[in-house]
């Protein structure tokens, strides 16, 4: 059974309108991240599933039950806020007694899972303090103990890193990421990081203005980008993007002229324009006379200690290569690449969308 | 501002001086001549050095009840901070978080009403309050004063609401609480210090007002500025009984001043200054 | 972000509806009422009956009165009287105490004392000052060698009497809101106007009160809205008198109505001046809302 049903979701402010029906379907027990820009909706999304914000139009359905007219107390959902919203007049032990009153388990119970939660998240220490008194990895770890010890049916988060450093960062989410897999709770995760989505998510649902570009697994987004927006959005650096038209079967740019790779089949019509996408990894510099190799200027050059990232210049189009450091080249030099064939995306310029199978 | 140089500061000083004796020198008349023995209540020049009396205060509730009247000021002055706080601050509550362009006017009309001359309407009231049987009653007082107080109450606390994060209310939404638990819970204990501006300005305005409580009591509800007020139309002044008795009504204020002061400026000024 | 639910709204609203409700009642239907008692007259035997119906005799009444006319004459010389002293003053005095000067902050606060002292207490002491023969004002004026003023029994002098207590109750406020204003100040201006080495009463007349005009022009709004309602000091001082040199509207309406019985009368000169207020206060929201947008 699905644990969260979203079908032909809109919201709506006033005459804006912002999320633009949105389709989703999120298995128990799932680990699912809105992805996308600023701006695209992931936060008006996760509020619907919430019940804070109305939903304007479509069906929103928890546990198989239609939720739209159901207020935010009945849904059996816990949130953690971006800023984490821990109660200021509250000790940490009273933030977790005051999610769970409303449940009416008793004493002995509430202490029991506030004893628990604590446990989990290391908070034991903390519980006499207020949340002024606490740095912000531990209120964060707070926000999802208050949100733990009700065991809910669905964890939102709402971009629950952003507040906290690089470091810590990485930690609370490799936490999280474990215990999702402790708990093994439906959590709905809206990020703008493209990180934290790749290494939690079990699916990622990219956004995009109100619409959902692309639902997969990491390596689905990764792998097979849907779209020239998933493509460019999904991984770092971002995959280089050329503008080519198709001519007697190959893909000609100035400066550049690769044949289409028969995967492709006959979806590319003679004539058509189609962007090439090429993730930065793919391109090798190879030999002057090896096949497929293209003569390249180096502009910049980026050592990262293992590896080095390459502006190059083909013809009238720049493109970033990523080599292992020791083949890096100074800014000037003009180097061979060639263009790794299997990794070859092609997009119908015009939609915008991938051409792939 | 550019450095001051030592006689700009000696200026500064002496002129801040005088200002300070002229809006102080008479508070400091009141608290002397309260405690001053009649015969030499009006001697030139004045004494700053006498052996205190507590005559004044003995006779002020000797005489007359006048621990009554207190006690009268008090109850209409608690009674109408209690419902105007009540009902002010859930209403201010209400503008605070409908977000609706037409609930500026609402703020804005709930504050003119604070802003009404008493006098026109001190007729009507007496007879409605004749009518309704309580003339002469704290009940009609502590009515009255709510029209004040009310406006005051909603004024303030908005301002305190909208400090408070509508995260925290949403996160107690989503934790199982209605809107009436989350207010009580969450968002009036974050607002408790407006809470305590508003009962203070509220308490003061009503322990200080004098129209309403002159035509509206008589001898069973009269409050301490009314009371204050009797010595001087009886046939000799009392100046003694006055003075002791307006040294008593001046003390909330005083200390309200010295102990909230930076919360006059938003309870005064209706937001003229941000 | 709202968080707001249909349902919520509906709540909301029911939160405000008491407030609006009480308010109502208290503020509105009175004045509802006087507008209809302005159109009755009176019997002095059932006192506070309203009787027949007089059309707008009352009205006709009170407009055709040199009375009335003087008492709006009075009023709105008290207020010009107040409101500019306190201005020049207020503004003086707030220039003092926002200097960055050790004490500074406890003068504003003891400052603010007078602005909370119930207004029968200001009137009974400046009563005590002004007391003919005995009051220390003239006393400490004679120190000056300044004759003798008879404050409160001459025509000339009552309404500055009332005036001076007043304006001693109402400068801090002016005062009060002028400080505050004055330190939410950006301090670039002066210091640009310092480096192109501008006088001091250049930039506070060039720099400062351009910045300040909206602050201070609300500010005098609410003083003239109190001016306007004034009564405890003057009840104090001289209950409108000598003669009528002091009798404000509040004072004449007091009159028509609890001296002369006329309550009618009393009615109509209340319903005038509520028109007027009503005039004050929409000009003080507009002032309010022209800084918001300046
Ligand atoms: N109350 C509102 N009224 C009108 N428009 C709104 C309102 N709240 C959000 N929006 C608009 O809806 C769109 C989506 O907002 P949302 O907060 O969901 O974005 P987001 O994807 O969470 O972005 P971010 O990563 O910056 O948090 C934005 O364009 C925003 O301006
Ligand atoms: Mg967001």
């Amino acid at each position: 059974m699905s644990a969260i049903t979203l079908h032909n979701v809109v919201k709506k402010y006033g005459a804006v309108q912002v999320v633009h029906g949105v389709d989703l379907d999120i298995a128990e027990g799932e680990f699912v991240v809105l992805l996308g820009p600023s701006g695209c909706g992931k936060t008006t999304t996760l509020r619907m599933v919430a019940g804070l914000e109305d939903v304007s139009g479509g069906t929103l359905s928890i546990g198989g039950q239609v939720v739209n007219d159901v207020a935010p107390k009945d849904r059996g959902v816990a949130m953690v806020f971006q800023n984490y919203a821990l109660y200021p007049h509250m000790s940490v032990r009273q933030n977790m007694e005051f999610a769970l009153r409303p449940m009416k388990l008793g004493k002995a119970e509430m202490d029991r899972r506030i004893a628990q939660t604590a446990g989990i998240l290391g908070l034991d220490a903390l519980l006499e303090r207020r949340p002024a008194q606490l740095s912000g990895g531990q209120r964060q770890r707070v926000a999802m103990g208050r949100a733990m010890v009700r065991t809910p049916k669905v964890f939102l988060f709402d971009e629950p890193l952003s507040n906290l450093d690089a470091k810590l960062r990485t930690q609370v989410r490799w936490e999280i990421g474990k215990l999702h897999q402790r708990l093994g709770t439906t959590v709905l995760y809206v990020t703008h990081d493209q990180v934290e989505a790749m290494t939690l998510a079990d699916k990622i649902v990219i956004m995009r203005d109100g619409h959902v570009e692309q639902v997969g697994t990491p390596e689905e987004v990764y792998a097979a980008p849907k779209s020239t927006f998933v493509a460019t959005f999904i991984g770092s650096p971002s995959m280089n993007m050329i503008e080519t038209r198709a001519t007697g079967g190959r893909l000609v740019a100035d400066g550049l002229s690769i044949p289409v790779p028969t995967r492709f089949g006959d979806r590319v019509k003679d004539g058509q324009e189609v962007t090439l996408g090429i993730r930065p990894i793919e391109i090798q510099r190879v030999a002057e006379n090896a096949p497929g190799a293209m003569a390249a200027r180096v502009e910049v050059t980026e050592y990262l200690g293992n590896e080095a990232l390459l502006d190059l210049r083909v013809g009238s189009h720049d493109l970033m290569a990523e080599v292992p450091a020791d083949q890096r080249a100074a800014p000037g030099e003009t180097v061979h690449v060639r263009l790794n064939e299997t990794a070859l995306h092609l997009f119908d310029t015009r939609s915008g969308r991938s051409l792939a199978q | 501002m550019n450095k001051l140089s030592t006689r700009q500061t000696i200026l500064i000083y002496l002129a801040l001086g005088v200002v300070l004796i002229v809006f102080l020198m008479p508070i400091y008349l009141i608290a002397s001549s309260s405690l001053k023995p009649s015969p030499i209540m009006f001697q030139k020049p004045p004494a700053f050095l006498f052996a205190p009396t507590f005559e004044h205060y003995q006779d002020l509730f000797a005489m007359r009840p006048f621990g009554k009247f207190i006690l009268n000021s008090l109850i209409v002055a608690l009674g109408s901070t209690a419902f105007s706080l009540t009902i002010g601050s859930l209403a201010a509550y209400a503008i605070s978080r409908i977000r609706h362009k037409r609930m500026n006017d609402v703020a804005f009309w709930i504050l003119s009403m604070r802003m009404f001359p008493p006098i026109a309407v001190v007729v009507p009231y007496y007879i409605i309050f004749k009518t309704a049987g309580l003339l002469d009653t704290p009940l009609a007082l502590i009515i009255v004063y709510s029209t004040a107080n009310i406006p005051l109450t909603v004024w303030l606390m908005k301002g305190f609401f909208d400090e408070v994060p509508i995260a925290l209310e949403e996160a107690a939404a989503v934790d199982g609480y209605g809107l009436l638990e989350t207010f009580l819970r969450v968002t009036l204990p974050l607002a408790a210090p407006g809470l305590a501006v508003s009962a203070v300005f509220c308490f003061i305005f009503s322990w200080n007002e004098f129209l309403f409580a002159l035509m509206l009591t008589g001898s069973e509800a009269q409050t301490a500025t009314v009371a204050v007020m009797s010595f001087w139309s009886s046939d000799a002044v009392q100046w003694g009984r006055i003075m002791a008795g307006s040294f008593i009504i001046l003390i909330p204020g005083v200390i309200f001043v010295l102990t909230c002061q930076r919360w006059l400026v938003r309870g005064l000024t209706m937001g003229s200054v941000k | 972000m709202a968080y707001i639910r249909k349902r919520n709204r509906r709540i909301f609203l029911i939160f405000l509806l008491p407030a609006i409700l009480v308010l109502f009642l208290t503020t509105i239907y009175p004045m509802i009422y006087a507008g209809y008692l302005s159109f009755r007259s009176y019997d002095l035997a059932k006192l506070f009956v309203p009787r027949v119906f007089v059309g707008w005799a009352n009205y006709r009444e009170i407009l055709s009165s040199s009375e009335f006319l003087h008492s709006l004459v009075v009023t709105f010389k008290l207020m010009a009287m107040t409101l500019s002293v306190q201005l020049v003053l207020g503004v003086g005095i707030a220039l003092l105490v926002v200097q960055k000067l050790p004490g500074m902050p406890l003068a504003r606060t003891l400052l603010m004392i007078p602005m909370m002292i119930s207004p029968v207490i200001v009137g009974l002491v400046w009563l005590f000052l002004y007391f003919p023969e005995l009051g220390y004002l003239n006393y400490f004026l004679s120190l000056a060698g300044i004759d003798a003023i008879p404050w409160i029994s001459s025509t000339n002098w009552a309404l500055w009497a009332i005036a001076i207590a007043d304006i001693w109750q109402w400068t801090p406020f002016v005062m009060m809101g002028t400080a505050a204003a004055l330190q939410s100040l950006s301090p670039e201006p002066y210091e640009a106007a310092m480096i192109d080495g501008n006088s001091r009463w250049d930039v506070f007349t060039r720099v400062t009160l351009p910045q300040l005009k909206p602050v201070l022009v609300s500010l005098m709004f609410l003083r003239a809205i109190d001016a306007f309602k004034i009564y405890d000091i003057i009840f104090v001082l001289t209950k409108g008198g000598p003669g009528d040199s002091t009798e404000v509207l509040s004072m004449f309406i007091y009159r028509q109505s609890f001296t002369f019985w006329r309550m009618g009368v009393g009615a109509a000169a209340s319903f005038v001046s509520l028109v007027i207020i009503v005039v004050l206060i929409t000009l003080f929201f507009k002032s309010l809302n022209r800084d918001q947008t300046a």
